[in-house]
């Protein structure tokens, strides 16, 4: 490893992720008789986070703690690039998964960075490797290292340390990672400010993320794939989430889209998938080519206007407006049959 | 029928105060490592299940009730007047329940997400009990010791009952001796001896507290 590496490299040198296959996984908890989890079979192809919501007790955690044997499944394999779990020691195989939840659970008595180089020493990385590992990852996460490293848990706000949860998740560098709620427990702006942060650093990890989450709006945004699931883990479907919020495969998932699927689809749709209409002159309001329609949609009703004009690198490039919108909107009727 | 003024008493059996002091001072140590070392094991052994961690502490806390002075007289009945066989026992029960109490409901006391979150990332039992709960249990198993400590200091001076060691000879001498010249000295110095050598205990564990919490266990 080179000396002074600028922290980004802690993203860029990242091991990338490795697929996971459950099939034909069920689990039924002792003195139960209906299963928590019910022949499940799917395929998380690597490097691709999959969003798995559901109502509560649809048997999400349980799947996922599957995946790294905090519960043994009843029967059925789970494999993880191609490799058995089952064949694999518990210990092993989870010091090679992050582990990220609700609660967070730090350890009190560790400080920041002890707790960040949790996996590191159990993986008996030299110290050297693993200070510089902590800090970087520190700054990955957006919290100063020199102001926080050596704070102990206590003293961080709830959504600094589920930073820390995620920074110690990350550190020993594993190609998957199990998130269960993680931003769930912190309030609307600070969460919707760790799902930016945490999409755009999963954009440069290229981890296998399993993300069980109740909001599906959270889904939407952060999901490559959603997985919507009904009681005892069966699948209602699994896709992507332009195709499920064009097609909901029947009333249970479309009761989980909720309210405004035809406005939810366009945060999917890029401006210049529109036809621009080329040059023209130019508005004091702009949106980049890049935006979302949505994007465009509301910057237009915010500010009254019937149309904004669109920018390519900052030069203007067109215009879009309202009824174009409104014409891909319905484009899909499944999509406005939703409502 | 003017015994010794106290001080004066004090410089005359200046020796034999200190002989029985130091004997205390060491055999109620002999008795807290004892208690400390049974109690911990027996929290290691049984924290992990409601039941037999319940059934620990209860019956720890059926022993603490039993009469001191009745136990000890069986217990010589059977061992006869044996320092090993009918002191330290008895007083190593009596000081258990304190560490055994809090040694187990420390352990206990750990966020289940903090166990759950660790466990998820590759800490095995081990070193979940060594570095994970013990410390985040060891402000409270401290607690406990301490009171173990002063039980264990006040109980075996209830044990020169049997043996002719410590200073509870002193208030058995008092009590054989009624109405004698020095009762009153030796009933005093039974008392505020056996209270220095608790607080001698006692500072020590402050000082153990100041130096092994760690900063982010501390209120
Ligand atoms: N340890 C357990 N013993 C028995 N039943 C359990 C256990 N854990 C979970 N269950 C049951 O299994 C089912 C699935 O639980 P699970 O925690 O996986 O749901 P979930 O989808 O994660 O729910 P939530 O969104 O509320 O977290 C539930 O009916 C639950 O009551
Ligand atoms: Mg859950």
């Amino acid at each position: 490893m080179p000396e002074n590496q600028p922290p980004a490299s802690a993203a860029t040198d990242a091991q990338p992720g490795v697929p996971i296959e459950l099939s034909q996984v069920t689990k039924i908890y002792p003195g139960q008789d209906t299963p928590a989890v019910e022949a499940i079979d799917m395929h998380i192809p690597a490097g691709e986070l999959v969003a798995f919501v559901g109502p509560s007790g649809c048997g999400k955690t349980t799947t996922m703690r599957m995946i790294n044997r905090l519960i043994r499944p009843s029967s059925g394999t789970i494999t993880i690039g191609g490799e058995d779990v089952a064949g694999l020691d518990d210990v092993t195989l989870r010091r090679r998964i992050g582990y990220v939840i609700q609660q967070i659970g730090l350890i009190p008595h560790l400080s920041i960075a002890s707790n960040v180089a949790l996996v590191p020493r159990l993986l008996k990385w030299d110290k050297k490797r693993i200070d510089k590992r902590v800090d970087e990852m520190l700054e990955v996460v957006g919290l100063e290292p020199g102001q926080y490293r050596n704070r102990y848990p206590r003293q961080l706000s709830g959504g600094q340390q589920q930073r820390v949860g995620v920074a110690r998740a990350l550190a020993a560098d594993p190609p998957i990672m199990l998130m269960d709620e993680p931003f769930g427990a912190v309030d609307p702006i600070t969460r919707g400010r760790l799902q930016d942060e945490f999409l755009s650093l999963q954009q440069q990890l290229g981890k296998t993320i399993v993300f069980v989450t109740h909001d599906f709006d959270e889904a939407l945004k952060l999901g490559d794939r959603i997985a919507v699931l009904r009681q005892r883990s069966v699948i209602a479907q699994f896709d992507t989430p332009e195709a499920i919020l064009a097609n909901p495969a029947d009333d249970f998932v479309r009761g989980f889209i909720g309210e405004g699927a035809a406005l939810k689809r366009l945060h999917f749709e890029r401006v210049d998938s529109l036809d621009l209409g080329g040059g023209g002159e130019d508005g004091p309001d702009s949106v980049d080519v890049s935006s979302s329609l949505h994007a465009a949609l509301d910057l237009m009703v915010g500010k009254g206007l019937r149309s904004v004009s669109v920018h390519r690198d900052g030069r203007p490039a067109g215009h879009v407006d309202v009824a174009s919108i409104l014409a891909r909107a319905h484009r899909d009727p499944d999509a406005v049959e939703a409502r | 029928m003017n015994g010794l003024p106290f001080f004066d008493y004090l410089s005359a059996y200046r020796d034999q105060i200190i002989l029985r002091t130091e004997q205390h001072f060491q055999f109620s140590a002999y008795v807290i490592v004892g208690a400390v070392v049974i109690g911990l094991l027996i929290a290691v052994l049984t924290y992990q299940s409601g039941i037999r961690g319940n059934f620990a502490i209860s019956t720890a806390a059926i022993a603490f009730t039993l009469p001191a002075v009745a136990l000890f007289g069986f217990l010589v009945s059977v061992f006869g007047q044996s320092l090993f066989g009918a002191v330290y026992p008895p007083v190593v029960l009596y000081a258990l329940l304190p560490v055994l109490r809090n040694g187990i409901v420390g352990l206990q006391s750990a966020d289940p997400a903090v166990i759950d979150a660790a466990r998820g990332m590759g800490v095995g039992p081990w070193r979940m009990l060594w570095q994970i709960r013990f410390p985040i249990a060891w402000p409270l198993i401290l607690a406990g010791i301490r009171v173990s400590a002063q039980l264990a200091v006040g109980i075996f001076a209830i044990g020169a009952f049997v043996v002719d060691v410590g200073l509870g000879t002193y208030g058995f001498e008092a009590l054989d001796n009624l109405g004698s010249v020095n009762t009153g000295n030796e009933a005093i110095v039974c008392i505020v001896f056996v209270a220095l050598v608790a607080l001698v205990f006692d500072a020590f564990f402050v000082i153990v507290r100041y130096f092994t919490t760690p900063r982010g266990s501390r209120a």
